[in-house]
């Protein structure tokens, strides 16, 4: 950057030729950020910074805003559902780690091959993340169906009757199959994400290796896993951030049910604000939601930061 | 690597293909069985669910296309995608352009409040959002989605055609300022046409981002009108929640146009990814 930033100002001396080089430049320059700009202060910027002073009123959507200072605040803290919900969406991101993030490195590494049909299969194991969330929502509520759904009949088949389990409508396995729909939707993003950078492993390494009699597992834990650790700690960091922003899927297949047993935070917003009316409340609690997503990508940013002295 | 694909495959190869095959095939097999479950009857999907249809019921996709109104869901989702890649790309490589090659007051401070978009995610301002668009007016109007969507694209399409514009050698901008063509005239005949690709591969990855975009689509429009598909879906699949064929038809219809989309463009989508998280 800094370099480039004398060029910058290097080229555009040239380029003004007569002109007069300085401030009044600057100006028409700004010129092309300004529809960027606008789009984003009118409607990410201007939003968020509302948010702030909406947080602090116990607004209806309707009526004027009162001034209630912290109430939403101490609400929240002793919203018993509110604090559940950052439970679940915790362990929704330990799922998204092992099926989205783990799987998606283990197939990575599996579909790395030139050999004729590999891409075809990675191209098939991609193919879920183009789906709207919607669409994969809906089809898996249908496959986990009490009575017709694929798992329940796949068991039936095999003569499994007594597993059947109605998957989405009981508290122990709702929330694990929303996990795995995810996992389903997003490992081939990850796949591709480690897959590209597998490619750029020298294949030197793993002839010597493989010279030296080491197995393929051998090779997986001392030669691909510690120089894909950059990667892994990026696609962590995607998968934290995303997690706590989930919400289609939990929509789509659950929405919060049975017994608040999948709600997550932007679930839960939404019903406050929208389905009863506290809007204040709500965007008190988009407020901790932020600052929650902030505060974890800025500690895991300063965690990856100190963590990925390896170099090769 | 060609010497590899010429020798014959060692048994070990044979297994680590054997066991992708069977993982994407079990990953696939949802999505089959929604296709050719569109064309059973009610009945033999709740008797027979892994069988092939008897007599294959086309007319359950008309039925599905004409009840779920997916013609106008399509519609709007069309629109909306459209104007808001657009819209973004527009913006983006403008902005992009600005803040790798010219100087202007602020660049430095600007650009990080850019990003700072990267790491929000969109319910960070669901509800301030719809009573804003709510007090615009925009509310159930396609522009709600349209500004909404293309905003929330800005941080990262700017970030990536940022550092595409890196990439590029200057020569050529220098070469057509120094024959006295000002910035406009730069970026117009000179810059544009250098950094197409990036403004492809950025415009198909917000095409499939906006396309399935959810959230803002149920809370600013309430309206069966300016409704978009995902939110369309939804609803439909609730209404019909016991017509299992109608619901399979109505999916199936909506997700192979993307699937076909992905097929063609998917050199571009999974370059576009790999540079969106290289970083």
């Amino acid at each position: 950057m800094p370099s480039g930033n004398q060029r910058g100002t290097a080229a555009q001396k040239n380029g003004l030729g007569g002109g007069r080089p300085g401030e009044g430049a600057g100006i028409t320059n700004l010129l092309f950020v300004i529809p960027a700009l606008t789009l984003y202060a009118i409607f990410v910027l201007l939003p968020l910074a509302s948010s702030l002073y909406y947080a602090l009123t116990d607004w209806d959507g309707i009526g004027s805003p009162r001034w209630v200072g912290l109430a939403n605040f101490s609400r929240a803290f002793s919203d018993d559902i509110h604090l559940a919900s950052y439970v679940h969406v915790t362990l929704y991101i330990i799922g998204t780690l092992i099926f989205e993030v783990s799987f998606g490195l283990i197939m990575a590494v599996l579909l790395n091959s030139d050999r004729p049909g590999f891409a075809l299969l990675r191209g098939l194991f991609f193919s879920p993340v183009v789906l709207s969330m919607s669409a994969a929502g809906v089809l898996w509520t249908f496959v986990f169906d009490y009575r017709t759904g694929l798992i329940n009949g796949m068991l039936k088949g095999m003569g499994l009757s007594d597993w059947a389990q109605p998957w989405l409508s009981q508290p122990a396995t709702a929330l694990l199959c929303v996990m795995l729909v995810s996992g389903w939707k997003f490992a081939g993003f990850y796949m591709i994400l480690f897959f590209a950078a597998l490619r750029r492993i020298p294949r030197s390494l793993y002839e010597a290796a493989t010279l030296e009699g080491a197995g393929p597992i051998r090779q997986f834990f001392s030669i691909t896993l510690p120089l894909l650790k950059q990667n892994v700690l990026i696609c962590g960091l995607l998968a934290v951030t995303g997690g706590f922003a989930g919400f289609d899927l939990f929509f789509t297949m659950t929405n919060g049910q049975p017994y608040n047993s999948t709600e997550v935070p932007v679930t839960w917003i939404v019903k406050m604000g929208f389905d009863s009316d506290q809007l204040g409340y709500g965007i008190a609690l988009t407020v901790i939601l932020t600052v929650v997503v902030s505060l974890v990508s800025l500690l895991y940013l300063r965690f990856a930061e100190r963590s990925h002295a390896v170099e090769y | 690597m060609r010497s590899s694909i010429d020798t014959p495959r060692a048994p070990r190869e044979w297994l680590q293909f054997g066991i992708g095959a069977a993982v994407v095939a079990g990953m696939c097999f949802p999505a089959i069985w929604m296709s050719y479950s569109a064309l059973k009857t009610n009945r033999e999907i709740f008797r027979k669910p892994y069988a092939l249809p008897e007599t294959w019921q086309w007319e359950n996709l008309s039925k599905a296309w004409q009840d779920g109104g997916l013609g106008g869901l399509y519609l709007n989702s069309i629109i909306v995608t459209a104007a808001a890649v657009t819209l973004c790309a527009f913006a983006a490589t403008l902005a992009a352009y600005a803040f790798a090659r010219l100087e202007f007051p602020g660049r430095r401070a600007l650009y990080r409040v850019f990003l700072i978009g990267l790491l929000l995610p969109p319910p960070a301002v669901a509800i301030a959002l719809f009573t804003q668009l709510r007090d615009m007016g925009l509310l159930n109007t396609l522009w709600a989605l349209i500004f909404a969507n293309a905003a929330w694209t800005l941080s990262i399409t700017l970030y990536l055609m940022t550092g595409y514009f890196r990439t590029v050698k200057r020569e050529m901008e220098e070469a057509a300022r120094l024959e006295g063509a000002n910035t406009f005239q730069v970026f117009w005949s000179v810059v544009l046409p250098m950094v197409k690709p990036a403004v492809i591969t950025t415009a198909i990855l917000n095409t499939i981002n906006i396309w399935n975009e959810l959230m803002f689509a149920l809370l600013f429009i309430s309206d069966d009108a300016s409704r978009t598909l995902p939110a369309g879906i939804v609803r439909f699949s609730g209404f019909h929640s016991t017509n299992y064929a109608l619901v399979f038809a109505a999916l199936t219809l909506t997700t192979v146009p993307i699937m076909t989309f992905y097929f063609v463009s998917q050199r571009h989508v999974i370059r576009g990814l790999t540079a969106a998280r290289a970083e």
